[in-house]
């Protein structure tokens, strides 16, 4: 009995997706834009995050000692950084040696650099951090606590800019969730409009449904999967538009962009996301649906 | 087997579609409900398939108040009972066997079977020829011999008919009525509502005369 239910409600959903086509074309079509709004965020904000964790691995944190730093305190320093949890790697830099960094660095400033007669580069301690997700205001407290021991002069800590490119990620992100949940809620309503079309369209053949006894069940499923067919099916072509986006987006824009084409070169999203998109359509397409067909079967 | 009691049916004030009926049609029986247009003949059919609910009274089918039946329950009344209107209201996108078959698909009816119940109905009605072609290409009567297949497909218990004949010329309305009229040799308790005399001299055998929603008075024949 399930079985030939089933049967049913596959012939049904089927004979309506392709007996009111044009209008189903129209909310798929719908969907799939608002949730391409969404892709493209949350494809920028993907890449705007990898970008952000490339750098992190290359950052370093630098403490520069002073000129005249005792033993004591220097030994005290490194005890500190090599009992520390979030120190991966401890590189001690003397005078001399950031002199000759610089210089490599800089070959034309060799001329001034000798006319000081003095060095003015400080020894100091490079160091990476372990975590490479480790945010600003986690290593914050361990910086604020080695700027205070003696001996230290100052403190190079540039990942503020990691931070900002993932303050940028999560902005693109908020962005992306703010203009795609209007378009959804708007796509939610369009859906859940066409469902009603098709709902009045079969008024007669809903009401003798309910006259031979079929139940409010039987009449909403056909209903409800056409629902979730329209939504996960708009989900799906907006990953697929994506794609093209994100293909073709580099050709046309060219190297015009320099530096920023790597920040805006899209990477495609990840299979959980593409996957909760879907859903996002399914889930859409459900309520849709069942918000009209529950206003019908009431009145 | 149908018992109505006290039913009083008011859809605007001050007017009133029904006043104080009291019936009973037993097992078996086959009933013509008859009167003048808005004599509440269409409001009682109605009030026993519980489209509508009575303002007052008590009715009871096969030993159950169907008033006290929650709305989500009431398709199991609704399968005891086929039920046939004068507009016939099939679906004209579907084909006259997709139409007598839809009560069995709610049913669950394995396929074979499915067919099997479905060729028989309209074979009753002498249409099983034409159970592949579309009800818009089929005549008014047959239209008419369409949906008394699907009103009796499940077999069930009551048939109800609203004016069933009413769009049809005598020769037909006769023929719909000898069908009707051996359904109720089957078993199946018959109630219809019409206006034609011709049909319940002819068919009668118990007759409910409604005038201005008041019972005037019932008949065995």
């Amino acid at each position: 009995m399930i079985t030939q239910k089933f049967k049913h409600f596959q012939r049904e959903t089927l004979n309506n997706l392709w007996q009111y086509r044009a209008r189903n074309v129209f909310s798929v079509t719908i969907i799939c834009l608002s949730f391409l709004i969404v892709g493209i965020f949350v494809s920028l904000s993907n890449n705007l995050r990898y970008t952000a964790q490339q750098l992190s691995q290359d950052m370093a944190v630098v403490f520069f000692l002073k000129n005249n730093i005792s033993p004591i305190d220097r030994e005290a320093i490194t005890q500190e950084l090599d009992n520390s949890s979030l120190v991966q790697n401890i590189q001690f830099v003397d005078s001399e040696e950031a002199m000759e960094k610089f210089l490599v660095k800089f070959p034309d400033l060799q001329g001034i650099v000798e006319n000081l007669k003095i060095n003015p580069f400080p020894s100091s301690y490079e160091i990476t951090l372990r975590e490479k997700d480790l945010t600003y205001e986690d290593a914050q407290p361990f910086i604020d606590k080695m700027k205070k021991m003696k001996g230290i002069e100052d403190v190079q800590f540039n990942r503020d800019w990691v931070e900002k490119m993932n303050s940028l990620s999560r902005l693109a992100r908020a962005i992306g969730f703010f203009l795609g949940g209007i378009l959804i809620l708007a796509s939610f309503f369009i859906v859940s409009n066409v469902i009603k079309l098709n709902v009045i369209a079969r008024k007669d053949e809903i009401e003798i449904l309910r006259f031979v006894g079929g139940t409010n069940v039987f009449i909403r499923i056909p209903f409800l999967t056409e629902g979730i067919i329209l939504g996960a099916l708009g989900g799906l072509l907006s990953l697929l538009l994506l794609f093209i986006v994100i293909k073709l987006f580099p050709v046309y824009l060219g190297s015009s962009l320099g530096i920023l084409k790597e920040l805006i070169n899209f990477r495609y999203l990840t299979f959980s996301q593409s996957f909760a998109l879907i859903l996002s359509g399914a889930i859409i397409g459900l309520f849709g649906s069942l918000s009209s067909i529950a206003k019908f079967l009431k009145s | 087997m149908i018992e109505l009691y006290h039913i009083w049916k008011q859809y605007q004030k001050p007017d009133w579609a029904l006043k104080d009926v009291t019936l009973k049609v037993n097992q078996g029986d086959f009933c013509f409900v008859t009167g003048p247009s808005g004599s509440g003949k269409s409001t009682l059919l109605k009030i026993i398939f519980r489209e509508i609910f009575p303002t007052h009274g008590q009715i009871v089918v096969d030993g159950r108040n169907i008033l006290r039946i929650s709305d989500h329950k009431i398709f199991r009344l609704r399968r005891t009972m086929g039920i046939v209107f004068q507009d016939f209201r099939l679906l004209f996108h579907k084909r006259v066997f997709d139409n007598v078959a839809v009560v069995l698909q709610v049913l669950g009816y394995p396929r074979k079977e499915l067919r099997r119940r479905v060729f028989n109905a309209l074979r009753m009605v002498n249409l099983n020829h034409k159970m592949w072609e579309y009800p818009s290409h089929l005549s008014y009567g047959e239209q008419q011999r369409v949906a008394i297949a699907r009103a009796v497909v499940n077999n069930p218990n009551i048939i109800l008919a609203d004016e069933p004949t009413g769009n049809l010329d005598t020769e037909l309305a006769f023929e719909i009525m000898s069908l009707f009229s051996e359904i109720n040799r089957k078993g199946a308790t018959v109630i219809i509502c019409t206006h034609d005399r011709e049909l319940i001299r002819h068919f009668g055998k118990k007759i409910v005369f409604l005038y201005k929603g008041k019972l005037l008075r019932e008949e065995n024949i």
